[in-house]
């Protein structure tokens, strides 16, 4: 069985508003539409889940109960922290680099957002699906490395200089198993495309359990699920901020507003890497009985939660070891899965 | 070691002036020959005195010929005719064989031979000593003031101190401390201050550090951010009462009670006060709950330096670490200060109903052994963390010697010295428990250490517990008699160390017949330990660095003083 595909998202919405979905204008508008409910979508997941999800998970690994005197659950900390930190200083230290200074939460914050555009999250919210959408979803959450780059050059701060070195060290030494790991998957579908990628995790691998590609090929998975941990930052990788070692990193001189957007980047990032592993992994939105925007939310949030208790739980490896893990233990590895894997794949098409 | 002949008698035969019953202090003088002047009698030890000017040789031979390996403490005091530098030598092999060296220095120009060529732990003893007090040590490799501002003008534990003066200069009127740093423009290397406010440094602690791209090419400790006069506070206070209070402020890490004890042993000792069996007892479990809270929050902390600051393992540990803070609230009525101990005794029983407390003591026994196996998981048999900790930070055992490191540090790195057991005070002697000791000198042994030292401190604490709930009614003495003002005899002098959370807490004190101390020297374990973090660190990584500092186990409050 395959699944239909879709109209994309922008198509609908031009369709709701009676606009032409084949005229530049009408498209245009019609995909800003799109694109803001998507941007929406992702920021308010982060405001509850960065804000208040976040503490109370902490809480629950860590046996405590986190915020609950502000409304219901504590839910109304959301509102509460969001003009605490709004209305904070914005302090901007002397000698820093402007505009790059400025630039950098810009930055790191829209960067991953971009992302959201090819991901298919069921129910027909797709903005785009082009050809190369996963080169496409790489290649912009690689660009995150270049604003924390220039946050921790521009800042005028050791701490901030370290961080922002550490940060491109970690994330060149990442993602090329993550993006190796990911051409994997591409063997088996044949295809960036999203949808495809989607469509090809349709149907059954064994009894009941669903053909996605963690079952397929769960090595190739756990490689993604490290390389992951490693790129958006969180332990046993979280060596660019590593507060007990150098203060905050490359975010030590944000604060206010920027830091806001630095703090946004970094969720919807960790968001962005579980839209991934949840398109390519876990068969998308595919699930029974909910929708699939719901099971698509369940995935990616399954692989946030992952995030938040490694980060609980485990050590913080040192500079030097990571960088070691990465081209000595993940680099290989990572071809290795490509090369059995194209093995694997040319032996079943013959 | 291995290239030594077998047939060699042991260390301790060949060292000068030790005998079956203690030490030969006459034997000792005749190793001297005429560089002692003259001997003073303390009440803790003799007193050699020296010419100031052979200090080295004497402290050389003294160390070689005589196996004192331990400078515990250098005390620097002013008398009215004269200046006086104490170099308090001990054996890491039997701290009891202990001796004092006398350096008088004249009033008017106090000049010292140094004496860190011998022990290197005079280094910053030395320097503080130059501080507050004012004596110049020659061949000083730095004397530079270590806990007050470079600015500061006078020496506030001299004699001649004027605090009408003003006390601190502007950095315009002095040299500009600024001037002289690491940047130059050339430089492959790069300064960075860490702390005194960074999320690591475990209070207000400035290690003034050089990188060389992530590693640390030179750091240095710049201490006294958090000096509060304590030892001048205690010389204005008097011994029965006033006192007492202070110590808890010195580790104020939960280990009170272990401080208190400082203070309690060396004026007991010296006013010879005895203490009852059953306060005794009552006072070893209290320090030994002490210990327990202290060694938590040292691997909590630990683990916040090597995990992140998200870690479970750091609440895991303050959660237990609650339930023996409630047993010292029910027991002593304070959570953090707790000035339980007295003169003689303690200040009050054990709270009613007993049955109540034995029986909450005894639940938090059930549950450490879980508790621990939770932490060794979380943190010891944790493959990362063994990568991170094993072979970092190593401090081998002769360095650690040399900086007179002490406690959880020292027997991190194989050296088998804690006073409990080998300069035994309290009930300790009657009761079964181990030294705990580990051979890898490393980050990873210090942690192991702590953990495996608080099951001993438990076990301790069990059978205080068995033998407080047997204790007949009718003996249940607190206090021994002792007189409402205490006055020492005139010239008494002690130094007494006991065996505090972070290692071996000495007081030393001079009586001049009054109530109060004529001079109130407080030695700090952490002192000295963090003597050794740039042996630790230099050469390593930053978060090794880092995970070095938090397996020291510093409480500024201690260091600083």
């Amino acid at each position: 069985m395959t699944a239909p595909l879709q109209t994309p998202l922008p198509s609908s919405i031009a369709d709701l508003l009676g606009l032409d979905p084949n005229s530049t204008v009408g498209l245009f508008v019609a995909a800003l539409l799109g694109a803001g409910l998507i941007a929406t979508v992702m920021l308010s997941l982060t405001a509850v889940l960065g804000i208040w999800g976040k503490r109370k998970i902490t809480a629950a690994f860590t046996d405590r109960i986190a915020v609950n005197r502000h409304g219901p659950y504590g839910l109304l900390i959301i509102p509460a922290d969001a003009v605490r930190l709004l209305s904070k200083e914005l302090i901007v230290p002397a000698k820093v680099d402007r505009p790059a200074w400025d630039l950098a939460p810009l930055i790191i914050a829209s960067s991953a957002l971009l992302g959201f555009a090819v991901i298919p999250m069921g129910n027909g919210l797709h903005i785009a699906d082009p050809e190369i959408g996963l080169a496409f979803v790489f290649a912009t959450a690689s660009i995150a490395s270049l604003g924390l780059l220039m946050a921790g050059y521009a800042s005028n701060n050791k701490f901030s200089f370290l961080g922002g070195l550490r940060a491109v060290a970690q994330n060149l030494a990442y993602e090329i198993p993550l993006v190796v790991t990911g051409a994997s998957v591409v063997l088996f579908t044949g295809s960036l495309q999203m949808s495809e990628i989607v469509a090809a995790q349709q149907g059954t691998l064994v009894g009941p359990i669903p053909q996605w590609f963690a079952f397929v090929n769960p090595f190739a998975f756990v490689l993604f699920m490290i390389a992951n941990l490693a790129e958006v930052g969180r332990n046993p990788f979280d060596i660019p901020e590593a507060p007990t070692e150098i203060v905050a990193g490359y975010q030590t001189e944000y604060s206010s507003v920027y830091f806001v957007l630095i703090y946004l980047g970094e969720f919807i990032h960790i968001f962005l890497g579980g839209a991934i592993i949840a398109t390519i992994f876990l068969g998308g939105p595919a699930g029974p009985v909910l929708p699939g925007i719901v099971w698509f939310m369940i995935k990616m949030v399954s692989v946030y939660l992952f995030t938040q208790w490694a980060r609980s739980a485990l050590p913080r490896v040192r500079v030097d070891q990571l960088i070691q893990i990465g081209w000595k233990g993940m680099l290989v590895l990572s071809f290795a899965n490509l090369v059995l894997t194209a093995i694997i794949v040319g032996v079943i098409s013959a | 070691m291995s290239l030594e002949e077998p047939d060699l008698p042991t260390a301790a035969e060949s060292e000068v002036g030790v005998t079956d019953d203690g030490l030969d202090y006459d034997a000792l003088a005749d190793l001297l020959g005429d560089r002692l002047l003259d001997r003073e009698e303390h009440v803790n030890a003799e007193g050699f005195v020296i010419r100031p000017d052979q200090v080295q040789s004497v402290l050389f031979d003294l160390r070689d010929e005589a196996g004192f390996d331990h400078c515990s403490c250098v005390t620097a005091q002013e008398y009215d005719d004269r200046y006086e530098s104490i170099y308090h030598l001990k054996k890491y092999d039997e701290p009891t064989h202990e001796l004092s060296v006398v350096v008088p220095s004249p009033k008017d120009d106090p000049h010292n031979e140094s004496a860190e060529p011998v022990y290197r732990t005079a280094d910053w003893h030395e320097r503080e000593a130059y501080d507050l007090v004012g004596i110049e040590y020659d061949d000083h490799p730095d004397l530079r003031r270590i806990l007050l501002p470079e600015t500061w003008q006078g020496h506030p534990l001299s004699g001649d101190d004027d605090q009408t003066e003003p006390q601190i200069v502007t950095l315009r009127e002095h040299a500009n401390p600024l001037a002289d740093d690491h940047r130059a423009d050339d430089a492959e290397t790069m300064f960075v201050n860490i702390g005194p406010h960074h999320p690591a440094t475990h209070g207000v602690l400035h290690l003034e550090t050089v990188l060389d791209g992530e590693q640390v090419a030179h750091v240095e400790p710049d201490i006294g951010y958090l000096h509060r006069c304590e030892e001048q506070m205690c010389q204005q206070g008097t011994y029965r009462h006033q006192i007492m209070p202070y110590p808890d402020r010195w580790d104020y890490i939960s280990a009170g009670i272990l401080n208190e004890w400082a203070y309690a042993r060396a004026a007991e000792d010296m006013a010879d006060i005895e203490v009852p069996e059953y306060a005794q007892v009552i006072r070893t479990m209290s320090a030994e709950l002490c210990r327990i809270a202290a060694h938590m929050l040292a691997a909590a902390t630990f683990a916040l330096d090597v995990n992140g600051d998200f870690t479970a393992t750091f609440m895991y540990a303050i959660r237990d670490r609650e339930r023996v803070q409630n047993i010292l609230e029910d027991l002593t009525g304070q959570r953090l200060m707790f000035n339980y101990l007295r003169l003689g005794g303690v200040a009050w029983d054990l709270p009613e109903p007993r049955e109540d407390f034995f029986e909450q003591t005894r639940d938090f026994l059930d549950d450490l052994p879980g508790n621990i196996q939770e932490y060794h998981n979380l943190l010891t048999s944790n493959e990362i963390f063994q990568m991170r900790t094993v072979d970092t930070g190593v401090l081998p055992p002769e360095e650690a010697k040399s900086y007179g490191a002490t406690g959880p540090v020292a027997r991190g790195s194989g050296i088998d010295y804690d006073l409990r057991r080998d300069d035994p005070y309290g009930y300790y002697d009657e009761l079964d428990w181990d030294v705990v000791t580990e051979d890898g000198c490393d980050n990873y042994a210090r942690v192991l250490v702590r953990l495996r030292e608080v099951e001993q401190s438990a076990r301790i604490i069990e059978q205080c517990v068995d033998l407080l709930e047997d204790w007949p009614e009718d003996e249940r003495t607190i206090q021994s008699n002792v007189p409402r003002t205490l006055r020492p005899d005139p010239d008494a002098e002690i130094y007494r160390a006991v065996e505090g959370a972070k290692g071996e807490l000495g007081i030393y004190m001079r009586s001049d017949g009054t109530d109060k101390p004529a001079r109130f020297k407080i030695r700090s374990p952490c002192f000295s330990n963090l003597q050794t973090l740039p042996v630790m660190s230099e050469g390593e990584y930053i978060p090794d660095m880092i995970a070095s500092l938090g397996s020291l186990d510093i409480v500024l409050g201690e260091v600083d003083r």
